[in-house]
């Protein structure tokens, strides 16, 4: 008994400070994007096959942790990304197969700096599923291309970097609106939530301590 | 004293009808306290669990909720089946998914749930304003799958009848978290009957389940799912109850009354016919052995005849109404085209790794980890709501650790499991229908959408196994360690399940 108590309190100590360590840490946010907005999806190419889409004169925000690259699909494939500017490969990342929805965050390595005039190629290995890519229309002298050949427009690409507020400072906000689109609207929803918790916490607790030897 | 002793002495004056409203209550509180208490606080744990998903989880940001919400809705307001598989829902419940920017949020993980005071006003006016139409001929998805989970949501929907969709569909959401206490209370039935040797490991197993994030999720929402894993749990209960005391009249009828309950809930249920058809052939022949031949085909009977009945009053009402039966079971066609044996090769790959000499249908995925394992760490919402990738990796520490004292564990049992091979292979059986139906059903929309039903979900009604699973490796972990390693797990799927919720916040109003 003696045991199991002392388990149950150490995994309630690391699952604290994970909870700790989650709120001290600041969700991502779009330091830039070429995506005007409020402008509805629109498709610029679509693709049955693997391809590599590249797009040239992009700019790179300091910090940049993740691209968010505005494909469509039902189970998107893998997903490659590749920065490079001036002859030099900037930076990397990839993102497995699974994804669903209109947009793919492929992490890259952290950006010491701004980088200016990139090149970013995206590339996926599409066999059966139709994969669309969305983004602005434009001539083709400054549209994305696939190979030789220029798409419709230019690829929607958001680069993402931490916030500067931690998940802790946006709980308020972040608590209010969990209050929004419901039945009976207001902050009432998160002490519910909170008091359920801490009631499965206290019935899990309690029942393991008085069934386990 | 038991419920049977009460009765004579207690029996009142005031007629037979009082005396036998009387009896029924005792031995149903009788029935109550065979359940040991542990069950129902697992159940308890379970059912709050469910309804904080269903308040975290916006409203229709479950898979197909707003089909589901249709189906009830035609139900309870004409009596009738929905006849339509369209989407285009009732004028209602359209106005509600518009003004909750359901389709912007839905599948595009970039956009949140609404978030300001005006988008509030606006929702609320659009509720008020919204005509009403009796019933929905429409109800997408769900127009294919049988009606027992919708009648019993049309109580909840009547109740809140008058208020505005989203009072309704909170309501029924309520009702649907019950079936996760259910499904709880029967896996840890079901592993007392399974793991008679070690009460303290049903705890484990029984509340880890109920603790199991998906369950919730699933659960707090409006979806037939719910109940399905109910009914299921129920099943594996009740096999394993005959299979440790032998058939009966009773235990017969419980398995056939819980098949038909299970069909009439949603199809995927088929899936598990094969291995109850199994279990019914096994625990036949145990019974003619000991009571004769007569005797158990009587109580084979009455189990097959409680499983069709129901059923094929269902089908009659069917045939009588519109379409074929069980509609939706045309799943297993097969793509156009293709051989048995290439249908039969993309089920397995769909869950294990491909054998030499096949071909490929999924070029540079590894099924078994990326669709199965990691649809079940972590993917709520419309399937568009997931955990950084480096949780998925982290989580397989001690998934490997829980499979390796749960082999342990099977290892130092492997007398007992020589002489109980009949019932794991009807459990195996159980979960191979399962896992083919899901697989055939994917391969239909193959290669358009390369696993279009490879949802962790759709194994749920396996919990018991899983809960079996959990049970096994705190056992394996030893006498000394064992308990300790059962709260370990315990804390593990709370953790699993607080960070879960956590994520979905995160995403919707982060």
């Amino acid at each position: 008994m003696r045991r199991v108590t002392l388990t149950l309190v150490l995994g309630l100590a690391g699952v604290a400070c994970a909870i700790g360590l989650t709120l001290a840490h600041a969700p991502t946010t779009v330091a830039r994007t070429n995506r005007p907005p409020g402008q509805p999806e629109q498709e610029i190419a679509s693709s049955r096959e693997s391809s590599r889409y590249c797009q040239a004169d992009e700019t790179l925000p300091r910090g940049t942790s993740a691209l968010r690259v505005w494909l469509d699909a039902a189970y998107g494939p893998r997903v490659t990304v590749e920065v490079s500017a001036h002859g030099r490969r900037i930076a990397s990342g990839q993102r497995g197969s699974g994804w669903i929805g209109g947009a793919v965050t492929v992490p890259v390595t952290p950006l010491a700096r701004t980088i200016s005039e990139a090149s970013v190629c995206v590339s996926f290995d599409a066999r059966d599923e139709t994969v669309i890519a969305q983004g602005n229309p434009t001539p083709a002298a400054s549209a994305t291309r696939d190979g030789t050949e220029a798409l419709a427009g230019r690829l929607w690409i958001e680069y993402l970097r931490p916030g500067s507020r931690s998940w802790a400072s946006l709980a308020a906000s972040t608590a209010q609106r969990m209050g929004f689109g419901r039945a009976a609207p207001g902050i009432w929803v998160v002490f519910a939530a909170l008091a359920l918790m801490a009631a499965v916490l206290a019935l899990a607790f309690r029942l393991v301590l008085s069934e386990l030897p | 004293m038991s419920a049977r002793a009460v009765t004579p002495t207690s029996a009142p004056r005031h007629g037979s009808r009082a005396a036998s409203a009387g009896d029924r209550r005792r031995r149903a509180s009788g029935l109550a306290r065979r359940v040991p208490r542990a069950a129902w606080i697992c159940g308890l744990i379970a059912c709050l669990n469910a309804i904080c998903w269903s308040l975290v989880t916006p409203a229709f940001q479950v898979p197909d909720e707003p089909s589901h919400f249709a189906y009830v809705k035609q139900l309870a307001e004409t009596g009738e089946l929905p006849t339509s598989s369209s989407q285009v829902t009732s004028s209602e419940e359209s106005a509600a998914l518009t003004a909750l920017h359901q389709v912007a949020v839905r599948q595009r993980p970039q956009n949140q749930a609404i978030a300001t005071n005006a988008e509030q006003r606006q929702l609320e006016s659009a509720l008020a304003a919204a005509p009403h139409e009796t019933g929905s001929p429409a109800a997408g998805v769900a127009t294919s799958q049988p009606p027992l989970y919708y009648a019993l949501e049309a109580i909840p929907y009547t109740v809140a009848r008058g208020s505005t969709v989203l009072d309704r569909l909170a309501l029924m959401r309520l009702a649907s978290s019950l079936f996760a206490g259910l499904s709880a209370v029967f896996v840890f039935l079901f592993l007392r009957e399974a793991l008679p040797r070690a009460p303290w490991a049903w705890t484990v197993g029984g509340l880890s389940v109920a603790l199991a994030p998906l369950l919730g999720f699933m659960s707090g929402a409006v979806n037939p799912d719910a109940m399905l894993f109910a009914a299921s749990a129920s099943l594996f209960y009740c096999l394993a109850r005959a299979f440790r005391r032998g058939l009966s009249a009773r235990r017969a009828a419980a398995i056939g009354a819980v098949s038909a309950i299970g069909l009439l809930t949603k199809l995927n249920f088929a899936g598990l016919l094969p291995g109850i058809a199994l279990a019914l052939a096994l625990l036949t022949l145990r019974a003619a052995r000991a009571h004769g031949a007569s005797t158990a085909l009587r109580w084979l009977a009455f189990a097959l005849a409680l499983g069709a009945v129901p059923l094929l009053a269902y089908a009659g009402v069917e045939a009588l109404s519109h379409e074929s039966l069980l509609r939706g079971a045309s799943v297993s066609s097969g793509s156009p085209g293709s051989s048995p044996l290439a249908e039969l090769d993309y089920i397995w790959q769909l869950y294990l790794p491909r054998l030499p000499g096949t071909a490929d249908y999924f070029p540079g995925l590894f099924t078994t980890r990326q669709l199965w394992f990691d649809g079940y760490v972590g993917l709520y919402g419309w399937l568009d709501t997931v955990f950084p990738s480096w949780v998925y990796d982290v989580a397989l520490i001690p998934a490997g650790a829980i499979a390796l004292l749960c082999a342990r564990a099977l290892v130092q049992a492997r007398a007992a499991l020589r002489s109980r091979a009949g019932e794991l292979l009807v459990y195996a059986t159980l979960a191979a229908g399962l896992m083919a139906l899901v697989g055939a059903a994917s391969f239909t929309a193959f290669p358009q959408i390369d696993a279009e039903y490879a949802q962790a979900r759709y194994l749920l009604p396996l919990l018991p196994l899983l809960g079996a699973v959990l049970a096994l490796a705190a056992r394996g972990a030893g006498r000394r360690w064992g308990p300790s390693a059962g709260a370990l797990i315990v804390v593990l799927f709370l953790a699993h399940d607080l960070f879960s919720q956590l994520l979905v916040v995160a995403r919707y109003y982060g």
